[in-house]
């Protein structure tokens, strides 16, 4: 989708805000059901970014991973008064099974939440925030990134047409592979280096290190830029004031409370809810903005 | 006014034993178009670099140089930056950041231009060379010629007095070279910029140019209009002032030879030889050949390597490169490969050679010997095949630091008893025993295919496929390198050239076939292959639609060589 619409439309600075604030709220609040609200809430962000195409190509990596932390927690932490079983001589407890569940789901949480930031704040986005404090600094993490694929690129290149004079990393003793391996990396870091002197050359003649530079993506502070930021701010407000008041987190150890929430609790999981999903109004205001033309055309 | 002056210029490199220009003094006007021309190593790029301040080599400069009046080394920084833009040889190192809008915002932003006046100019710029749907391309992804419109159009953000061009077009494909030259050539039309390029092939620049400036060894032994300049290698009568003439007036001068008639002058483009000549030869009115196009019909040899119905895609959602393709190199072919940018070329070449498998149909090697098959199919990767392949990019072949070495180790590899020697006769063989001892990165373009051709030469190919061997090379290692791959031909090597470069199938190529669309569409040999091909043909097949009046190989060897 276009980068003028919904969420994405947004000013790179509020998005900024945006992330920084659920992580930041995503990690003081530890409440098994506040966190799986909060996950749900940035699961149907990146369903309406993409259709969670995204998230699903990324969840066979962290899926297992969430999983062993609901496992492992128990065998490792054997804190809790109310023990479920012995493993051998190994006490598992609700506590430390609790407690690893609510683990998994908070990084559940910051995990979809991530999967939803690399759809909406692009590269170009990210240097734009950057540029500001520091255009050298911007340039440099962009070329340092371009260079990764280049690298990779040139390498593939270069094992394809050495093989033919016997230079090789497939095949033959391990002791020659070795050898061609490093053979290869001399060759493409000569090769990079050559060809980077040339890229100096260019940034010099068009006139780099001159003087202060300047950035050329621009983004204009819009009027929903000031109401997402006011909105996002009230939102993220209250759900620090539950927390500051202590709800929004479970006691765990020593001994376990219940699930059940509390009327502060739910106040900081409606509020978090809320904050995660409130970029969604844009989304929601643009979609409709697609209809009404289409129905009157 | 005369917007760029040097004046008695003198430079020599830290450590080298003779000034790589001596006493050179130039002066180009506002708006003129000037084209530098000389074989590699003249000091046309130190020439080009020197007037570049901020790229300049360092060494012992004497004599002055100045741009619109004002001593070089006395204007500001910015100022100096600014006001002489240069594009140069390589598309892709020049290149910078992510996007095309990016980059060519790069220069801007150095300047500290504010966002107004930089999008004011991206418009401007970005209109004129039409860059608008390509502006949030990633710069990678793009073509080479697109990566070259680019540099020129970045350059031109900072709106600059002269442009210096540094054979630009020596890795393009024709077609992205004319189509870059033609917005060089409008730039100074339309908008009366200043420009200096060097070029090898200087074809399609000299009917545009006001000037022609020959180097030599670091002197301008040239310096005039380019009909002048025909006038003067006519007089000359030197095969390397010639090497640089279009193919036409070449032809001219050798048929207006014998006659010693004091033509007005030679022609430079097919229509002013049609327009010369039309009124005078009836033959050419006629459009007919006045000598029948006879070229000796060679016998087919046996197979060597033959590919049935292959299919070849880079992956399962990319498109197919090559879609059923049936081609067969036979033995004793000197066959050269036509096709557009990105038709699959390189891609057959890496198939035949054994470098990729195909996903559909197959490529069989028939040629071997049943032997040779088998240590073939065991060792897969080995250096023992008899097929040698030459990538595009020769850097490609070296993984050692000297060209020496680089030999040496090919020669171990093939089984040499004496690597060395071997090493030593191969570059004597290809008169590169001199560089043995250099750094392959520092050597030029044609001494570059050179070396890796001898590193390619050393398993004693029975086949050699070579990828775009005259790109970039300027004509005298042109024609080395023509030179030592007909002799490979006579003594038996199979050749098969994936080329742009049709004037050079024409003199060597015993057979021609045109890739399209993935699939061969026509195959045959030269002569019949270029007649009635507008594109695909020599210029002065597009002036003699039925043929050259004489077997252009003859004619070709009389002028050049």
């Amino acid at each position: 989708m276009s980068e003028g619409f919904g969420i994405r439309s947004l000013h790179p600075s509020v998005l900024a805000a945006y992330y920084a604030g659920g992580i930041a709220l995503g990690m003081l609040l530890f409440h098994p059901l506040v966190l799986l609200a909060g996950a749900a809430a940035s699961l149907a962000v990146n369903a309406a970014l993409d259709g969670g195409r995204a998230w699903r190509r990324g969840a066979p990596a962290f899926v297992p991973m969430l999983l062993l932390v609901i496992i492992l927690n128990p065998l490792v932490s054997h804190r809790g008064r109310t023990v479920l079983a012995y493993l051998g001589d190994m006490p598992v407890t609700l506590e430390s099974v609790v407690y690893g569940a609510t683990l998994a789901v908070s990084l559940l949480n910051l995990l979809t939440l991530f999967v939803s930031y690399r759809l909406v704040v692009t590269e170009q986005k990210f240097l734009y925030l950057f540029a500001g404090l520091s255009p050298k600094t911007a340039l440099l993490a962009m070329m340092a990134t371009g260079l990764v694929p280049r690298l990779r690129r040139r390498l593939g290149e270069l094992m394809l047409v050495q093989r033919t004079r016997g230079i090789t990393v497939a095949a033959g003793p391990l002791a020659s592979r070795v050898r061609s391996g490093m053979r290869l990396m001399q060759a493409l870091l000569a090769w990079t280096l050559e060809d980077a002197l040339q890229t100096a050359d260019s940034m010099q003649a068009r006139g780099y290190g001159t003087g202060p530079r300047s950035a050329y993506p621009d983004y204009r502070f819009r009027p929903r830029d000031r109401w997402a930021l006011a909105a996002l701010g009230a939102a993220a407000a209250c759900a620090l004031a539950a927390w500051a008041l202590g709800f929004g987190s479970l006691r765990i150890y020593p001994r376990l409370e219940g699930l059940r929430l509390s009327g502060g609790d739910a106040a900081a999981l409606l509020a978090y809810a809320v904050y995660v999903l409130l970029p969604l109004v844009w989304e929601w205001r643009d979609r409709k903005a697609w209809r009404s033309w289409n129905s009157t055309k | 006014m005369a917007e760029l002056e040097l004046d008695q210029v003198t430079f020599t490199y830290p450590g080298a034993p003779a000034p790589a220009l001596s006493s050179l003094t130039l002066r180009l006007k506002r708006g003129e178009f000037a084209v530098l021309c000389g074989p590699s190593g003249s000091g046309k790029s130190t020439l080009l670099r020197l007037i570049k301040r901020e790229v300049s080599p360092g060494g012992k400069l004497s004599g002055s140089i100045r741009l619109g009046g004002t001593p070089l080394e006395r204007l500001p920084a910015r100022e100096a930056a600014s006001r002489v833009g240069l594009v140069m040889q390589h598309p892709d190192n020049q290149l910078v950041v992510d996007t095309v809008e990016h980059e060519l915002a790069f220069g801007m932003e150095n300047f500290g231009l504010d966002r107004s006046a930089m999008r004011r100019r991206m418009a401007e710029i970005a209109g004129f060379f039409g860059l608008e749907p390509l502006l949030a391309s990633r710069t990678d992804e793009l073509s080479g010629g697109q990566k070259q419109l680019v540099n020129l159009a970045a350059v031109l953000m900072l709106y600059p007095d002269v442009l210096l061009l540094d054979e630009p077009t020596a890795q393009l494909d024709p077609l992205a070279a004319r189509e870059l030259l033609g917005i060089v050539q409008r730039l100074n039309e339309e908008w009366g910029m200043t420009v200096l390029i060097s070029e090898h092939r200087i074809d399609e620049l000299l009917p545009a140019a006001d000037r022609v400036i020959r180097l030599e060894g670091g002197r301008a032994v040239f310096d005039g209009s380019p009909r002048a300049f025909v006038r003067e290698a006519r007089r000359r009568g030197d095969a390397s002032w010639a090497a640089y003439l279009p193919q036409v007036t070449r032809w001219a001068l050798a048929e207006a030879e014998g006659a010693e008639s004091a033509e007005a002058d030679p022609p430079l483009t097919v229509k002013e030889a049609r327009l010369q000549w039309a009124s005078r030869d009836p033959a050419l009115r006629a459009g007919r050949p006045s000598a029948p196009a006879a070229s000796p019909a060679r016998p087919p040899g046996p197979p060597l390597i033959a590919a049935e119905g292959v299919f070849f895609a880079y992956g399962p959602q990319e498109p197919a490169v090559l879609k059923g393709l049936d081609y067969t190199l036979r033995q004793g072919d000197f066959a050269v490969l036509f096709g557009g940018n990105g038709s699959g070329k390189s891609t057959l070449l890496q198939l035949l050679a054994g470098l990729r498998r195909p996903q559909r149909g197959t490529v069989r090697r028939i040629g071997a010997a049943p032997a040779a098959r088998r240590r073939a199919g065991r060792q897969a990767a080995d250096a023992s095949f008899s097929v040698g392949y030459l990538a595009q990019n020769p850097v490609l072949h070296f993984a050692f630091d000297t060209v020496g070495e680089d030999l040496t180790d090919a020669a171990r590899r093939a089984g040499a008893d004496r690597p060395e020697d071997e090493a030593r006769r191969m570059a004597e063989a290809l008169g590169i025993a001199g560089l043995l001892h250099r750094h392959p990165l520092d050597l030029s373009g044609g001494e570059q295919q050179l070396a890796a051709l001898g590193i390619a030469l050393m398993s004693r190919p029975q086949a050699l496929l070579l990828d775009e061997p005259t790109k970039g090379l300027d004509p005298p290692a042109r024609r080395s390198l023509a030179g030592h791959l007909a002799r490979l031909h006579a003594a038996g090597t199979t050749l098969l050239v994936a080329t742009h470069d049709v004037e050079f199938a024409a003199e060597c190529a015993t057979r021609c076939s045109l890739l399209f669309h993935g699939e061969i569409v026509a195959d045959g040999e030269p002569e019949r292959f270029f007649r009635g091909n507008l594109f695909y043909a020599t210029a002065l097949h597009r002036l003699f639609p039925d043929g050259p009046p004489q077997p252009l190989r003859r004619q070709e060897g009389a002028t050049v060589r």
